[in-house]
Order: C-alpha cells, then structure tokens, then sequence
C-alpha cells in the first residue's frame, strides 16, 4: 500500500495527479500509530534531505538574487529608457523582484499567494 | 433625419423612419438611432398626455460623425413606469469584470450598452486575480499541450470541444488585450515573458507583474468609459432576468435592477443579455472572492429557467489565514482571505492540527508536499473529525532570516495580530476561491434562454471540467466574452421590441412602508442568516462530502431558509420587494441548494468534488451534472423571480 518512493517525495507540487486518498474512518488507533510512527520517520528523513536541498537551491537562489539585485541596480543606472527591473535568469523585464512566483506551482509574492 | 413618437393608446410607441439613402429595417429601437436634438422637444410634448407613462428625462449623446449608418450614437429615454424607470439598451451587460468589459467593447461597435455592476466598475473576482492568463504564446509550446493540462486537471470532465477552442483562440484574446493597452511583462529580447504554473507543462502565463487581473481591468475600463456606446450603471444590483414565455421557449428582455445608492428600481429592457457577474465564493464563511460574488447570476439564471451545470465543483485553496487562530483578531471580518502560498510548505512548513500532531502523512506520503487538493481535502477532513475551526502551519522551525526574507508579507500581516511566524505556527484554513460550474454555456456564450448569454466564472462552459487549472479562467473569460459577441449582434439585429412590454413585468417595490425600525431588524437577521448558511455549508457541503451530511444540509438550508421567509414576510415584506442585503440573500440561498443539489447527484469522487461513499473516479458517471428548472410555480422566494411571467407570443 505504501508505494513510497523518494522519486516521488521530490516531485515538484506542479503535479497534477488524480489521487484517491484514503480517509482514515475507518483505521484502528493502534494500526494508526505504528504505521504513523513508522512513516513519519521515513517521511521526516527525506523531508529533511528534501529541505536541504530546498535550502541549498533557496541558498543559490539568495545568492543569486543578491546578484542580481547588484547587477539590477547596475543596470538601471546604465538604462537609458526605464528604470524596470530586469531578471538575469529569465531575461523578464519589469516583472516581480525576488524568487520565481511560480516556483512551487501557484502564484506567490513574499508569501501571499494569489493565484494557483 | 426625422423622428417621431406616435403616442397610441394606452403605450408610448417609438417610431423611427431615417431618410439616410439606405433602406432602413424599423427596428423599433430608439437608442440604435442618432438624433441630433430634435427628439428632446417632441418628447416634451408628449410629457403631459398620459397620466400613468412620464418621460423625465432624455440623455443625447454626441453621435458620431460617421457615415456609415452601423455605427450609433446613443440616445437613452426612462420612462418611468409608476414607481420605476426603464431605460431602453441594445445590449445588457451584468458584471464589469473582464467578461463583461471585453463583451460590451465588442457590441458597442453595432449597438448600446449598459454594464450593470452592483458596486465600482473595478470590484470583481478578476481585479483580484493577480497571476495570470494562461495561452500558447511560445514556438516550443502547443495547443495540444495546453489542452492536455486542461483536461487532466479537469479530471477529464471537460467538454473537449470547448478546450479546443479555448486554447486555440487564447493567444489572439492576449494580443488583442495587448493592444487594447494592457501591459505585460516581457524578456529583454522583446517577447512576452511567461511563466510557468503548476499543472502546465510549458511556459504559458501571461502576466503583467503580480497584479495581471488588475491590469487587464484597467486597460478594459479606460476603453469601456471612453467608448460613447457604453453607459456604466455602477451601484446598481441585478434583481431578476425579464423574462417571458414563446411556446417552449424562455425569451430574455431584459433586467431589473436597483439602485442601491438612490434605492431606485431601474429596469432594462434590452435585445439581449449578457450575464457576466462573476462568483459565490460567499455562500462559504472562509473565501478569496470580494464581497461581491454572492452568485446573482447563477440564482437569476435558475429563475429564469436557465439550465446550471457542474455546481458541485469549488476549488478552495488548502491554506488562508485563519483570523480565529491569530492572537489579536482583525478589527472587522476580512474580506477576502489572505492565503498562505504553497511556497511555505515547498520551503519546509509542516501541517499541524491543534493537538499539534502532524496529519499529513496519514493521507498521503508526500506529506506536505502532496498536491495542493489532497492538502485541502486533509485538512478538511482533520477539522469535520476534530470539529475544529484550523489547522497549524509551522514554519518556525526554519532559520529567521530566510522566513523573513521569503515571506515578509506573511510575516507582517501576523504580526500585526499579534503572532510571530518565526517562533509559533501560523494558524490555516481552506478558503472558496472559484466556482468552475455556472449557468450551462455553449460554444457562443448562449444559454438555455434566448437572448441570454453568460461568459467568465458565472458560465460552466465545460472548459474547467471537475478542476480549473491555474489561469486558465481569466482566458476563459476573454475567449467566451469575445465568441458571444456576433451571435449576440444577430440575434440583436433579429429582435424588435414592442416597448409597452416594460409594463407587463411588475415593478419591484423598495419597502419604504416598511419603516426603518423593521427594516433594521430584518437586516440584522438577514446578516445572521447569512453567517448561518455559510456555516452550513463549509460544515456539510466542505471539501470532503458524503451522501448523509449532504442531505443534512439541504435539511438545514431548507428551514433556514423558511425560518428567514417566514421572519420576513411576517414582518410585512411582499413578494416584490427589494434590499440589497435580501436580495444577496436569496441568490446565497438558491446557489447553495444548487451545490447541494448537484454533489449529491454526483456519485463519484472526481476532481474538486470528494465523497467518502463514493471515493472513486467512475467511468460511467463521468458526464456533467445538469440542474433543469424546477417549477416556478412552487417553491421559496429564492427560487422564483419576482414579478410574474407574461405568456405571450407577441413579444419576439
């Protein structure tokens, strides 16, 4: 029943699959807590490598948005015509300063999200 | 150029003979005509003759100095009608948001407009739909693609036909919304830059920064209020379709509607209607949508025997901010929530419930990072279990600097009530944020009703299907807005009206009789019926459903709404009459019995719609689920127009 796979655990939230998850109406307490205990410790430790690698990619992103505040700020100033930020990594002129809103699938900004 | 009013019996007549060298259909309709002054005297004259049909007033507009005869001035009379004013339109638009401005830009090349909207022009769902609009704007993309994503995410319940169209004719939608003045973002090579969301499989959002929505309704506004064809009646809430009988057929004639800031009833007698009024994300207490979306048009079009599809389906976001959880509650009830964006959870969050036990991976083991509507369903589930108001979201655990440094907006927003994410969870609710079913649609925008059309959230045309994918609304708005428009100019230009028909509908009353010790009393129970409903609903009609507590609802929705008839009329209102806060009221009322009604027919999960003895797709189920008329000869006042239906042939 559990077909866990870390493949899977690291599968961007962009996925759209058509889940049929299992309500728990029906589970005894006791099955509950071992089989709980037993995947939670599995979930937890790849969570953790998965949030490692979040923060090694959001580490590279920090560093890289530094960058590119830098070489914004640098930019507008040799900008002639308007004063829009432009991202280094995708070439967007005027868009949203910060990481990718899309990063993880809906449309965040400083962590509100507005669309999704 | 000569125009006469023939004054005939007991009606006011509008007859109009251009000499213009063309043959000239009498079309019997005043405002496609251009005058040039004359027409305000005559009226005049005929103001003292009949004692019951006073022409107050008559708006010239400067026509066009154009030749070509297609094009018109506007010219609009009231006449008012005992205790109303009609005004005369080609075209009736409901709603401003992006459907009913692209729409009315379009027919007021060949006709007039008047955009009714219940508050300001800007106050729709599509102000506040800040991502994006999804289309096939990129070489390596293709409408295939586009399509394919729709229908997975639609869980494969969507009109494939309709999908087709939609992302073939998105791209030139965008262009032309481009041109129109609406600025995107784009690359430094020139290109519209596009993002990328979840369950597209290729680049395809447009979008001009984080505020598209706002954007694109700016740019359509500032066209609509220079535009001379177009009237904006803003504050002035739909009531009910005008609607009559032709054999079989229902025929729409129109709108009444009323003024909320002169409580005035205006009624419009138009060729043909445009229903673009949005959603009813408020028929839940927990919602994204602005106070507006109370789903007029889905409950007008149900009382105008306009077939609705598809109401089982209400995407809700998994994770708003839960004003109940915050420390220091917000001074007045939020008006649309603030939702906590997957990013938190993508970053490390982890779900809670208030024993502090983490549930996700009881239902799933990607935890947290399961997919957005397995998330919802979760939480949902935990809170009917442990009949509890939220969930935690705990991001704490995470170093400070990168939660403040991510998430300053969440950040301020809590702790401006008291709360520090960096040190204690966030406290999460899921929130109504899109009706993907609505007043049934075909491939013009038309409905069951003719001379009605719908398009934007308040149609299910099928392109959503069981699940909206993201942006794909805002296109579904401007590809369905844009279709309707040439078999609306038809069906215009086949129409003629007898305008004495305005009389044949009763008026609506305000009840000024009423007096305002009882009209305080019956808003103060109408707002405490309101919460209740919408307490029922997220209790029973929630996220996770089931065949008993869905028949609870309609039990409970069913007294509630007799407890509050009863309170009404007992207290001397009358079938006709008319307040904004009971109008919102009744159409809360008839769009919650239509979600009611269309998840216990579904007996399938599928897509948005979740149902614990029925917790799996069925092949055989998967159709649209369709809500024909009921008889409008029973029934509450919710679920019956106003005034009577005229059975006559001589109307179209």
């Amino acid at each position: 029943m559990a077909k866990t796979s870390l493949s899977r655990l690291f599968a961007s939230l962009s996925e759209h699959s058509i889940t049929k998850p299992s309500f728990t109406g029906s589970r005894s307490d006791s099955v509950t807590r071992s089989a709980y205990n037993s995947v939670t410790r599995f979930v937890c430790s790849s969570a953790q490598e998965t949030q490692l690698i979040r923060e090694e990619r959001s580490n590279e992103g920090d560093r890289e948005a530094a960058k590119e505040n830098l070489e914004s700020v640098n930019k507008e100033e040799d900008e002639g015509e308007d004063g829009d930020h432009v991202n280094k990594e995708t070439g967007e002129v005027g868009g949203p300063k910060g990481p990718e809103p899309t990063r993880y699938g809906d449309w965040e900004r400083n962590g509100r999200c507005s669309d999704f | 150029m000569a125009a006469s009013i023939a004054y005939v019996g007991g009606h006011l007549q509008y007859g109009v003979n251009f000499c213009m060298g063309q043959s000239y259909k009498q079309a019997i309709w005043v405002p496609s005509v251009t005058f040039n002054g004359c027409l305000q005297r005559e009226l005049s004259w005929s103001c003292g003759v009949s004692k019951f049909l006073q022409i107050r007033k008559c708006n010239l507009f400067q026509s066009r100095t154009n030749e070509n005869w297609k094009s018109f001035g506007t010219v609009i009379t009231s006449a008012y009608l005992r205790d109303g004013s009609t005004k005369y339109f080609d075209f009736a638009v409901i709603g401003s948001g992006v459907a009913g401005l692209r729409y009315a830009l379009e027919v007021a090349k060949h006709g007039s407009v008047a955009i009714i909207t219940k508050a300001e022009p800007h106050e729709s769902n599509t102000n506040y739909a800040q991502g994006g609009v999804s289309a096939v704007l990129c070489p390596s993309d293709s409408v295939e693609s586009h399509m394919q994503d729709t229908i997975v995410a639609g869980a494969y319940l969507c009109d494939e036909e309709t999908v087709k169209v939609v992302c073939t004719e998105g791209p030139d939608r965008i262009r032309e919304l481009i041109a129109m003045g609406a600025s995107f973002d784009h690359g430094d090579d020139g290109n519209l830059h596009l993002a990328r969301e979840g369950g597209h499989s290729h680049h395809r959002i447009v979008h001009a920064a984080d505020m598209t929505g706002r954007e694109i309704e700016r740019a359509l506004l500032e066209a609509v209020v220079n535009d001379p064809n177009i009237s904006v009646f803003k504050h002035h809430f739909a009531i009910d379709l005008l609607t009559s009988q032709d054999g079989s057929d229902t025929v729409c004639h129109g709108i009444d509607a009323l003024n909320t800031e002169t409580q005035e009833v205006v009624r419009f007698i138009s060729k043909v209607t445009l229903l673009a009024s949005g959603g009813a994300g408020h028929i839940y207490p927990s919602t994204t949508n602005p106070l507006v979306a109370t789903g007029d048009g889905m409950a007008m079009a149900h009382r105008a025997q306009a077939v609705i599809s598809n109401m089982e389906f209400v995407q809700f976001h998994p994770t708003a901010l839960a004003d109940e959880g915050l420390p220091i509650k917000p001074k007045k009830t939020r008006e649309n929530s603030f939702l906590i964006t997957e990013a938190v959870r993508g970053d490390g969050g982890i779900l809670y419930n208030l024993s502090m036990e983490r549930f996700m991976p009881l239902y799933d083991e990607r935890a947290e990072l399961a997919p957005r509507d397995v998330v919802a369903r979760s939480i949902d589930d935990q809170l009917k279990k442990r009949n509890e108001k939220y969930v935690l979201l705990d991001i704490s655990h995470k170093p400070r600097e990168k939660i403040l440094s991510h998430f300053p907006n969440i950040a301020n927003e809590c702790l401006q009530h008291g709360l520090d994410i960096t040190q204690q969870p966030i406290p999460v609710v899921p929130a109504a944020h899109y009706m993907c079913g609505g007043v049934r649609a075909g491939l013009q925008g038309e409905t069951d009703v003719h001379g009605l059309y719908a398009a934007g959230e308040v149609a299910c045309t099928g392109l959503h299907g069981a699940n909206r994918l993201a942006s794909n609304s805002l296109l579904e708005a401007l590809v369905f807005a844009r279709r309707a428009v040439q078999p609306s100019i038809n069906h215009m230009k086949s129409s003629s009206l007898d305008l004495s028909a305005s009389s044949l509908w009763t008026c609506p009353l305000v009840p000024k009789s009423l007096g305002s010790d009882v009209m305080h009393k019956i808003l103060r129970i109408t707002k405490e019926v309101r919460k209740e409903l919408q307490s029922i609903m997220w209790k029973y009609v929630g996220i996770v459903r089931s065949t008993s507590r869905l028949q609870e609802a309609e039990q409970k929705i069913g007294k509630l709404e007799a407890k509050w008839e009863t309170y009404l009329f007992e207290h001397g209102w009358q079938q006709t009459m008319v307040a904004l806060e009971a109008c919102e009221m009744r159409n809360l009322f008839c769009c919650a019995k239509l979600v009611v009604s269309s998840a216990l027919a579904r007996h399938e999960s599928r897509g948005l719609h979740y149902m614990t003895d029925f917790p799996h797709l069925e092949e055989s189920k998967r159709l649209p689920t369709v809500i024909f008329p009921s008889s409008h000869t029973t029934g509450t006042w919710s679920s019956r127009q106003l005034h009577q239906q005229p059975i006559v042939n001589s109307m179209v």
